[in-house]
């Protein structure tokens, strides 16, 4: 601004100038508008397509400056919403003693406290343990767990089908089978105490995985022998990925029963579980399809 | 020496330093776990008044675990260089804070002292820090390390190029790979997280990323980072390793859970000095992170800042060429939502450069932490601008071996575009030479992946 | 018509990255300091020495010399002479790049001579300052960002106005150039509030015309 030129055009006015002070230079110029406008059009060279034969990564993916394409922008964020939205979910209360198992809950109160605090889901609330004393069968071989973990939404998922062909599995072999049982804001170390408050001499726990972008749906199962507060992670076997895309149920649910088995015979779990042979595979290390990327925007091509 | 002060005329006692710099550290919900924070804003103002007088030769005295339990205490107080600890260790660490911050205090005047700093004194004025605070003195800390080529330079952003695949596909990790040099990431270092941590693997693996690099002659170095006794088995299966990866803890408890102890890793740092294929003389690389040693139940009451800056005492024994935090990877439960991960990330960043390490960050999120993407791309920018050595880079940010969120092959190129800076001086000449990237900006074959052979 | 803005004409700018030690010590430049100059010619003295002052103002600048040539741009020793040059200093030619900018900003949107008779013989400079930089301030013996009016008019009509202006606002006298200057003109320096210097200037702008018009009272 200049102070100046307020002045004399105040100035010329009463001196009676009529017209107005010429203006000054514009500081920056607009440049005309062209007629129309179109952003650079992107190259195809087949890359994608080849590198999808190899991997889900999102590459050949071109660029836009050095920023996204929309539509690049878009499937990321629908990923990443879908991601949220199967953490957000709830396992709903009754929704175990809906399908006919027992439900019991951690000391969890809240899906906040669910994620905060990991101790609190590792441990049952006094009326779940009051239940699982009076409800459930004690002294068995196995006590099969289901519950939310990370993904309320596998739990409810591919949950149901891994339970009941574990459960059918275990009972093909001869094993003695505890009260299932469906826990809520579970950690993987609440089987523990469930297992040796039942007297189990084998303790699983299905439950949800963290999900990954543009999945929600995976399930992890842990196995241990000999359950009881204070066990630590290698003591434990598991299987991870179990989900219609990656290792389906009904497989899992076998490999399952293969270390339950092995579990029994050999009297331990985790780093000291000798797998030889088939039962090497069983317990992971095998190979894991990669998941399928799926066009989340849009009609389906 | 004193732990109590005065806010408001009411007094607040504390009982040992441990306690002091615990309650006087930012909110993170990993130290509200273990119960050992700050029960108000006004008790952690009252923390930090002790802390800002607590002289610095008082915080070598009282490091969070004692000499006699934990051997990390031992290294670092036994290698401690005592000159460069005369000359601060009449300070306050209010005193230090400032002394830092003076613009007449420059990058190699900090580099003079750094050897005479336990991770408990930086720590310490790490919590006396502001944000905008530990970015001031982060930006001129400059530490300059060298293996094929020389990373850490004034006005250089360099990235790992992290071209992981779920099953360790070679053709989807070599996919990946050449989309990442395309557009200008790996400068640092080019880093498979394995899925199968094998020697043969990681041996198969370090031989098809050098079959890139070399017949491309890129001025880079390739790492697997499978756990370092398989890397040692590795060795001895003459792959060319450039570097030697392993992720560490801030005790000894700790690093007992990662199956590592300070014998095990010289034993690691001398075999690599004979076998391994750097040119120059930093080797290793490092990965740390606030909250593995209470998720290991590894922490002796200490707060998860000062168990951090304690992994960087351990990892400065090796002169690493890499060491960076993986700041939100370890879930809410430890770092809650987008402001604890931004300000560890600040934090860790500084810490790291404080005690003389080439330090970058692993900027990211694990989806059931409370983080937006565009929280993620804020916390890279600012990074960016506190001269973070390197960023991690893979497609579009997801790692679809690992699952979680971190820097894109595309974002790089976006902060360095922002900030004005380059690559290592000798992968910024290969990329101009490619005409990848040029005078600040993309060149023509910038995202043409068909540029790598 | 009158009050007419007669806008200044930048006739030259050049930058000397690193000049020789000579030159800048010749130029009142300080070699331990200073490595770069940014030399300007002009049509215009008085709205230059506005604009060096500016740049101060805008980058981390130093005016180590400013001089009119004697007579005015009517009798310059050549084309890209005109009336002044001036010389800003700095530590490096990004600077002396701010600075040339604020002074090309000043020039074209601020500082310039306007027309006080219908016929355009007369001019006058009646410049507000609110806030000084370095450069005039110390010319001046003022304190930096002080407001300060700049009145420049040909001898007659100035010293007029000069004592209207005086009478018109709170406003100090800083410094009177009594003529001949080197372009004989009569120029003062004013100091005040920026609301009296904004009085005193249109007072002084004011008594310019009048006198322009009414040459014997």
């Amino acid at each position: 601004m200049s102070y100046t030129r307020d002045m004399i055009e105040g100035l010329r006015i009463r001196l009676g100038e009529s017209r107005p002070l010429p203006p000054p230079k514009v500081a920056t110029s607009i440049v005309a508008s062209p007629k129309q406008i179109f952003p650079k059009p992107r190259v195809d060279n087949g890359f994608s397509e080849e590198a999808a034969k190899h991997t889900t990564a999102l590459v050949g993916i071109g660029n836009v400056g050095t920023r996204y394409a929309t539509d690049v922008v878009l499937q990321f964020q629908a990923e990443l919403a879908v991601a949220h939205e199967a953490v957000a979910k709830v396992l709903p209360d009754d929704w175990g003693k809906d399908n006919g198992y027992l439900s019991v809950q951690s000391r969890v109160e809240n899906h906040r406290e669910f994620l905060l605090r990991p101790d609190l889901g590792r441990r049952l609330n006094e009326s779940s343990l009051d239940l699982i004393k009076t409800h459930t069968k004690k002294n068995i071989q196995i006590q099969p767990i289901l519950a939310d973990g990370l993904s309320a939404v596998a739990c409810m998922g591919s949950g149901l089908s891994l339970l009941t062909h574990f459960i059918h599995g275990c009972e093909a072999k001869g094993l003695t089978v505890g009260t299932p049982i469906v826990a809520k804001y579970a950690r993987v170390w609440l089987s523990d105490e469930i297992g040796e408050c039942v007297n189990a001499k084998v303790a699983v726990i299905l439950l949800g995985e963290r999900p990954g972008l543009g999945t929600g749906d995976g399930l992890s199962a842990y196995m241990v022998y000999n359950p009881k507060i204070g066990n630590t992670d290698g003591q434990r076997n598991m299987i991870s990925n179990i989900h219609e895309r990656g290792m389906i149920p009904e497989e899992a649910a076998e490999r399952l029963v293969m270390l339950a088995e092995a579990m029994l015979k050999q009297k331990t779990s985790g780093v000291d579980l000798a797998l030889e042979g088939e039962l090497g595979a069983a317990a992971g290390g095998g190979y894991r399809e990669p998941q399928v990327r799926e066009k989340l925007v849009g009609e389906r091509s | 020496m004193n732990l109590s002060s005065i806010i408001r005329n009411q007094r607040y006692e504390f009982t040992s330093l441990k306690e002091v710099l615990a309650k006087s550290n930012g909110p993170k919900s990993g130290d509200d776990q273990a119960g050992i924070s700050a029960e108000s804003a006004v008790e952690r103002v009252a923390a930090r008044a002790v802390l800002a007088d607590t002289l610095i030769s008082e915080v070598r005295n009282h490091p969070v675990i004692p000499y006699g339990d934990d051997e990390l205490t031992r290294i670092v107080e036994d290698d401690l260089h005592d000159g460069s600890y005369q000359a601060i260790q009449h300070l306050t660490l209010g005193g230090f804070r400032e002394w830092l911050l003076e613009t007449t205090t420059t990058g190699s005047d900090i580099r003079s002292i750094s050897r005479g700093l336990t991770p408990e004194m930086v720590a310490g004025v790490t919590k006396l820090m502001s944000n905008m605070d530990l970015m001031t003195v982060s930006a001129k800390a400059e530490v300059v390390v060298r293996a094929n080529n020389t990373l850490g330079l004034a006005g250089r952003l360099s990235s790992r190029l992290q071209p992981n695949h779920p099953t360790d596909d070679i053709n989807g990790i070599l996919y990946s790979l050449k989309e990442g040099l395309c557009y200008g990431c790996g400068d640092a270092v080019i880093g498979v997280n394995p899925a199968t941590d094998t020697a043969e693997s990681t041996a198969a693996i370090l031989r098809a990323l050098n079959s890139v690099t070399s017949r491309n002659s890129i001025p880079t170095q390739n790492c697997v980072l499978s756990h370092v006794t398989v890397q040692m088995q590795a060795l001895d299966l003459d792959c060319p390793m450039d570097l030697m990866f392993q992720s560490l803890s801030g005790t000894e408890k700790g690093n007992k859970a990662f199956g590592i102890s300070v014998s095990l890793m010289d034993e690691a740092a001398d075999k690599m000095k004979k076998l391994g294929s750097t040119k120059g003389p930093n080797q290793m690389y490092f990965e740390t992170g606030q909250g593995s040693e209470l998720s290991s139940a590894a922490h002796h009451g200490a707060d998860q800042v000062t168990l951090e800056a304690r992994c960087y005492g351990f990892a400065r024994r090796y002169d690493p060429f890499l060491v960076n935090t993986v700041v939100g990877f370890i879930g809410p439960e430890y770092l809650e939502d987008g402001q604890q991960i931004t300000r560890a990330g600040l934090e860790d960043h500084f810490m790291g450069k404080l005690l003389g390490l080439p330090m970058g960050c692993d900027a990211c999120f694990t989806y059931h932490a409370d983080m937006s993407q565009n929280e993620l791309e804020n916390l890279k920018v600012l990074l960016g601008v506190a001269g973070c050595t390197y960023l991690m880079s893979m497609p579009v940010g997801d790692d679809i071996m690992l699952n979680y969120q971190s820097t894109s092959y595309h974002d790089v190129s976006s902060v360095r575009s922002l900030t004005g800076k380059k690559a290592t001086p000798e992968f910024d000449a290969w990329l101009s030479h490619m005409d990848i990237w040029e005078d600040g900006k993309p060149g023509g074959r910038y995202g043409d992946p068909s540029v790598i052979r | 018509m009158i009050l007419e803005p007669i806008y200044p004409k930048i006739l030259s700018m050049r930058v000397l990255p690193h000049a020789h030690d000579d030159i800048l010590r010749s130029y009142g430049a300080d070699p331990k300091k200073h490595a770069a100059l940014g030399l300007i010619t002009c049509d215009q003295d008085d709205p230059t020495f506005v604009a060096l002052d500016e740049a101060t103002k805008n980058a981390n600048v130093d005016v180590v010399f400013a001089r009119s040539f004697y007579a005015g741009a009517g009798h310059s020793s050549g084309r890209l002479s005109g009336e002044v040059l001036g010389v800003i200093a700095a530590e490096n030619p990004d600077e002396i790049e701010e600075g040339m900018q604020a002074m090309r900003r000043c020039l074209e949107h601020d500082a310039c001579f306007y027309t006080a008779d219908a016929s355009g013989s007369i001019a006058v400079f009646p410049h507000i300052i609110s806030s000084l930089g370095t450069y005039l301030s110390k010319e001046a013996g003022l304190s930096l960002g002080d407001s300060m009016a700049y009145l420049v008019a040909p001898p007659i009509e100035a010293t007029v106005a000069f004592d209207a202006a005086l009478k018109a606002a709170d406003v100090e006298l800083a410094k009177l150039f009594t003529p001949p200057t080197e372009t004989n003109f009569a120029a003062a320096w004013l100091s005040g509030s920026l609301s009296d210097c904004q009085a005193a200037a249109e007072a002084f702008a004011r008594i310019v015309v009048e006198v322009g018009n009414q040459p014997f009272g």
